[in-house]
């Protein structure tokens, strides 16, 4: 199936991009979204998706992703008051109403950028900002939401973006996105105003047949995209939301591990952080000079013994890497593993009862993955085209979502995916060299941290703290 | 970090540039679809017989190659022709047209060999250099019959075969491959439609002396 040039064309104004599918709607074509609705009951934590289905592959447990994603952006544009908040909330509550918090339904997360904190409700900010214990360790207080920052192997051109709030919509169903979405920003209308849409799709694969970023990138002619394998949940070509690689549902809310001070009034309890960028990808790179066996190696571990044409490479607790392994695998291979690099700060490195009453055991995951494949070049739509460096036609890349307990254990896992390790320990890799894989063919254009407030406090947070 | 020989013909780039911009699409150029002539081009034979009676083993001449390519060792797309004291041997064709795109196929065969050749993968890690020795074509797909031969691509191949898609068979215990490179403008699916053309034109030339 090849895309015509009109669902391959950007989108125009804000409005007719919202509600505006293009290439994606080929999504609901080449799938059948699975019936998955059960457990309707909403947690309090918003970056909780229920009803997710389990899948095997290669006797290994995989959350299966929704299949829809899409990430709006905007900037607050009056203060905000109790009105506006109010707004807001109704309009959330009446998706809910709406739709079931599943796949087959609609998930909304809300989340909060700095420049909204400090424009508008900088005093209240002040005091109930969580703080992260981990990273004041060793000087000044640093609170749990940072600025982004570029690391190591980004580009000095990596955009470090200042949005007010962005949108996470999740679904199985594309017309709920696009419903959804529009019903936001026509409920907020004269007080958000959007500067980016982001739209996605992960998996449809794991049930048999090519899978949607293959058929995707092969209808939308992207350079390698012949050469993903059949199957794939990404197109790179491994699973990357298998259950031991993923974070428990609540161990990223700030109060679980402990790593956060939640102030006086707790009154972020249950929320948590995201990260949010963009990756280009270059597919051809990926699959025209990296080996299956060189895939496995920088993807995964050096020298991992794995069956040619695996997709899902088993990443079990007892199996996470320390920094020394990483050290010892780069003094013999002269690489590292993407994923091995990482587990010396994304997994726990001991036992830990969690603030909710879980023991967590070492090796488990912290992280929770949210990230989608993309053909936005870099973005469906945008209100600054220029400054996004916004480009015709379909690009291969990732829309890269995270939830981690602060910015601070986001910045250090990605630092320790560049090989800067949690120990002190500094890989000596050139930045986006061959031994360190996928930072090879990866290229950043866009980053932003935010704030996930618990469902209590997802609409303009702070603002009746602040009145 | 890719190694590969680049030869700059900017005369062809005024005469055949046309045959490069046809082929934006992803669908094989009409030319690969038309049928190949069954006898080695007259002009081209005299390279390829010399390079039979050379390595004192058949050789596969080709009928077609993808535009603005020729098969004439001395003709203006010729990139080298290699034969190692082992007989194996290397005949390249590039078109290259600056600042980035070429056209750059290499006809290979290992007469007595039916292994798959490791070579040298150099990196230097850390200022450190590094040798590994790895196969010389890599992520085989599942075989296929292309005309006459059954072949199996590869898809990661090192050396001057690096980013190209590359077919191999084996025949009376001996290695031939074929490889294009994946370059702009050409597409992977179209490297694989001219691959395909230029195994179905193969004329089979014996070594006379």
């Amino acid at each position: 199936m090849r895309l015509t040039r009109r669902e391959l064309l950007l989108g125009g104004t804000a409005a007719a991009a919202l509600g505006a599918a293009g290439a994606y709607e080929l999504v609901d074509r080449l799938t059948d979204a699975p019936t998955r609705h059960f457990g309707e009951g909403r947690a309090p934590e918003q970056h909780l998706l229920d009803g997710l289905r389990i899948a095997d592959d290669n006797g290994v447990e995989i959350v299966v992703p929704t299949l829809h994603h899409e990430m709006v952006t905007a900037t607050v544009v009056p203060k905000p008051g109790l009105e506006e908040q109010a707004a807001l909330e109704r309009v959330l509550r009446r998706l809910e109403d709406e739709y079931p918090g599943t796949p087959d339904g609609l998930a909304v997360t809300v989340a909060w950028g700095l420049p909204y904190f400090r424009r508008y409700v900088s005093g209240a900010a002040e005091r109930h900002l969580p703080v992260d214990r981990r990273a004041s360790a060793t000087g000044r207080p640093r609170r749990a939401l940072l600025d982004a920052t570029r690391f190591p192997s980004d580009s000095d051109d990596v955009l470090l973006e200042e949005n007010d709030v962005a949108f996470l919509l999740r679904s199985d169903s594309l017309v709920h996105i696009q419903e959804g979405a529009k019903t936001i920003f026509d409920a907020l209308d004269g007080v958000l105003e959007m500067t980016s849409i982001r739209k996605g799709f992960a998996g449809g694969g794991f049930d048999g047949g090519p899978g949607l970023p293959k058929q995707l990138a092969t209808a939308a002619g992207v350079p390698g995209a012949d050469l993903i394998p059949d199957g794939s949940e990404l197109f790179l070509g491994f699973t990357s939301t298998q259950k031991h690689a993923l974070g428990p549902p609540r161990i990223v809310n700030f109060e679980t591990l402990g790593l956060v001070d939640l102030g006086p009034e707790s009154y972020f309890h249950g929320g948590t952080h995201m990260h949010l960028s963009h990756v280009f990808e270059d597919l051809e790179a990926w699959y025209l000079n990296f080996d299956f066996a060189e895939r496995v190696d920088t993807t995964f571990r050096p020298r991992l013994a794995v069956e040619p044409g695996t997709k899902t490479v088993p990443q079990p607790p007892e199996k996470a890497a320390s920094p020394r392994d990483v050290e010892r695998d780069f003094r013999r291979f002269g690489a590292i593993g993407h994923s091995s690099s990482m587990q010396s700060t994304s997994r726990l490195q001991a036992d830990v009862m969690g603030a909710d009453g879980t023991l967590y055991h070492k090796g488990t995951a912290v992280p929770q993955r949210a990230d989608f494949n993309t053909l936005d070049n870099p973005f469906f739509w945008s209100s600054r085209p220029k400054r996004d460096g916004m480009a015709e036609g379909p690009s291969a890349g990732l829309h890269f979502v995270v939830f981690n307990p602060s910015s601070d254990d986001f910045h250090r896992n990605r630092l320790a995916m560049d090989g800067v390790l949690p120990d002190g320990t500094k890989i000596a890799l050139e930045p986006r060299a061959r031994g360190q894989g996928l930072n090879s063919v990866l290229r950043t254009t866009h980053r932003q941290n935010f704030l996930v407030p618990p469902r209590s406090h997802r609409s303009f947070p702070l603002v009746e703290v602040t009145a | 970090m890719i190694g590969r020989r680049v030869v700059a013909l900017a005369a062809l780039a005024l005469a055949v540039p046309a045959g490069l911009t046809a082929c934006a699409d992803d669908e094989p150029t009409p030319a690969a679809k038309a049928a190949a002539p069954r006898a080695c081009p007259a002009s081209w034979k005299p390279g390829w017989q010399q390079l039979a009676n050379r390595v004192k083993a058949p050789v596969y001449c080709p009928t077609w190659l993808p535009s603005p390519l020729d098969g004439d060792m001395k003709g203006p797309t010729k990139n080298g022709v290699s034969v190692e004291p082992d007989h194996s041997w290397l005949a390249s064709f590039l078109w290259h047209e600056p600042p980035a795109q070429d056209v750059h196929v290499n006809f290979r065969a290992y007469p007595g060999r039916t292994v798959i050749p490791r070579c040298e993968d150099t990196q230097v890690v850390a200022g450190k250099v590094r040798h590994r020795d790895i196969p010389c074509f890599s992520d085989a797909q599942s075989p296929r019959r292309v005309g006459r031969f059954t072949v199996t691509p590869y898809t990661v191949n090192q050396g001057v075969d690096q980013w190209h898609v590359l077919y191999l068979w084996r025949e009376r215990r001996s290695i031939y491959t074929v490889s294009q490179h994946v370059a702009k403008p050409t597409t992977y699916r179209q490297v694989v439609a001219n691959l395909d053309r230029v195994m179905r034109g193969l004329v089979r030339v014996g070594p006379t002396a």
